[in-house]
């Protein structure tokens, strides 16, 4: 009964909680005017969506070092429905995402068998694949790239040619990307994938098809990652195989890695954008930037095991307990 | 009538015979053991049935269906469950998470809806709670509920994974070495609940290295040795084996 109330309690403060960053979120363009925040904003915005995307393949026990592969395959799927076919925005997005998800599919029911160093390794030389293939064949602009992406057309009386009208679209991608993982998660097939990561043989004993559902992780996430590429293609109107070869898949596991890998949401959302503003701000000592980015991260990942969200909780349920415990006493 | 039946069951190890040549039968209902000094095949047995390592010759016959090329998964949701000699757990769960995670193959609604959350999916959500919460408390794990399963001392360790299996409501109670670690008084209780078990139909086979305890809750018991059958019989019988006793206590030097 008592254990109840204090639920009742917890997710009634966590709603009142997310409420306010929601709140915050939608009105603070009004509060920033610069157009270069919100464009950090926007790129940290999908930062964390690709970052949600690895901590759904590590909810189900997969490391993924190629989550910019799909994030690459949308936005090049994306800009090709729209400058070869003339499709809107609004048509190459879903579309985009569904050939991404397709693609995925078919990468992921060979490599999905292989959980393990091996499926890690995998997604990395995909990764690497990708980007050469987009550099290498015309047919998808070579190292050039493709520019002339059309902006998403208006919507109603909402034009895209501010950073404020793409900030609400891209917050509005990353909420509905959010729920929908949030409602997976704390379905029985986010319980799945738990245990799947838990432990293998368990859930096999359980009658889990394992790979099947891998492969259904793998599917969903690399599709949320598709969407996110096609949102930034139509961003930035033009796309380069570099801006997805690179550090990229590390930098998207270092934002659920920072944020924390057991928070599956929150995690990437906070790792991401401390990754995205921090180094802005160590501009100042321009070169010496990647350097102390890199040993902050060190420090973070070394004396901060579980990331800045595991550590607070080891805090929050440590002072608890003792709050508890002399409680007794009394 | 065999509820399962092996037959000439073959597994060879880098050249090694694992299990050679092993065939026998469980009925409807009993309790059989599965018995034999260290290395003598009776894990590798246990994974050949439960589909974690295919046979290179051989069949298992399941209810009258051969499931001798089937998936560990598969052969779980023929009704199939089994524990493991490791404590294999969801140790970073909860006790009550471990169980409830353990139901799958009762769920009725379809994923999709799962994912929607819809009402009909939150009663059925509700149901198993319900029965999560009956098998621990069934198993004496229920004040435990909340504790980390990395946390509970080993005895109910190996409860729980009893638990994990019992959820998955199988037809046949594969338990290999339920009773390893645990107080004459654990060993008492765990005795005693793996006959109740058998008294709500489930049929089981046990591995297990206590002999009273074994010889007290067989109907029948097989002995291997170097992966092969040496003994079949009732309790008594094995008792008075000559081959059996030489397999654990060595070949007396006449």
């Amino acid at each position: 009964m008592g254990k109840s109330l204090i639920n009742r309690k917890m997710s009634k403060n966590r709603l009142i909680f997310g409420g306010m960053v929601l709140a915050a979120l939608v009105l603070l363009p009004l509060a920033v005017k610069n157009a270069y925040m919100l464009h950090l904003f926007i790129m940290a915005f999908i930062g964390i969506v690709l970052g949600m995307t690895f901590s759904m393949l590590f909810s189900a026990g997969l490391i993924t070092l190629g989550a910019g592969a799909f994030y690459a395959i949308g936005a090049y799927g994306s800009t090709l429905l729209s400058t070869r076919l003339g499709l809107s925005f609004w048509a190459a997005l879903p579309l985009s995402t569904l050939i991404t998800g397709i693609v995925a599919l078919a990468i992921g029911s060979i490599i999905v068998r292989h959980p393990g160093m091996a499926f890690t390794i995998i997604s990395l030389l995909f990764a690497h694949v990708v980007i050469q293939a987009a550099g290498q064949i015309e047919f998808f602009g070579g190292w050039g790239g493709i520019i002339g992406v059309e902006r998403p057309d208006p919507l109603g009386p909402i034009q895209f040619t501010t950073k404020t009208s793409f900030y609400y679209l891209i917050l509005f991608l990353l909420l509905l990307t959010a729920l929908v993982f949030h409602a997976l998660y704390t379905s029985r097939i986010g319980r799945i994938w738990r245990a799947i990561k838990l432990s293998p043989p368990l859930a096999e004993t359980l009658g889990i098809n394992l790979y099947r559902y891998r492969l259904l992780a793998f599917v969903i996430a690399s599709s949320a990652a598709g969407m996110a590429g096609s949102f930034y293609a139509h961003y930035f109107q033009m796309i380069t195989p570099e801006a997805f070869g690179g550090w990229l898949s590390i930098y998207i596991q270092l934002y659920a890695v920072l944020g924390g890998l057991e928070f599956y949401i929150l995690g990437p959302a906070i790792g991401a954008v401390i990754m995205t503003f921090v180094p802005e701000y160590l501009r100042i000592a321009k070169e010496m930037e990647p350097i102390i980015t890199g040993v902050f991260l060190l420090v973070i990942i070394l004396f901060f095991s579980g990331g800045i969200l595991g550590t607070l909780q080891r805090f929050w349920t440590a002072k608890k307990t003792s709050v508890l415990s002399g409680k007794e006493q009394l | 009538m065999a509820l399962l039946e092996i037959r000439n069951l073959k597994k060879y190890f880098s050249g090694l015979a694992a299990v050679n040549d092993v065939g026998f039968s469980v009925n409807d209902g009993e309790i059989v053991g599965l018995i034999g000094p260290n290395g003598a095949g009776k894990t590798t047995l246990f994974n050949l049935i439960s589909g974690f390592h295919p046979p290179d010759q051989g069949k298992v016959i399941f209810a009258g269906e051969d499931i001798t090329a089937l998936r560990a998964d598969q052969v779980a949701r023929k009704g199939i469950g089994r524990t493991f000699q490791a404590s294999t757990l969801f140790m970073q769960s909860t006790v009550f998470s471990n169980v409830f995670s353990a139901f799958y193959r009762q769920y009725r609604q379809p994923g999709w809806k799962a994912f929607l959350h819809t009402p009909k999916v939150k009663r059925e959500e509700q149901a198993i709670r319900k029965a999560a919460m009956d098998i621990l408390e069934f198993m004496g794990l229920a004040a435990l509920g909340g504790e980390l399963a990395t946390n509970l001392p080993h005895g109910h360790q190996r409860a729980l994974g009893i638990c994990i299996a019992l959820a998955t409501e199988p037809r046949l109670l594969l338990l290999d070495e339920p009773l390893t670690g645990m107080n004459p008084s654990e060993t008492m209780e765990i005795v005693r609940k793996i006959r109740q078990i058998q008294e709500k139909g489930i049929t089981i086979l046990l591995v297990e290295h206590n002999m009273r305890a074994v010889m007290d809750l067989c109907d029948r018991i097989t002995v291997l040795n170097y992966g092969r059958k040496i003994a079949e019989g009732t309790p008594e019988r094995i008792r008075k084996n000559r081959e059996v006793t030489e397999a654990y206590l060595g070949r007396e030097e006449a």
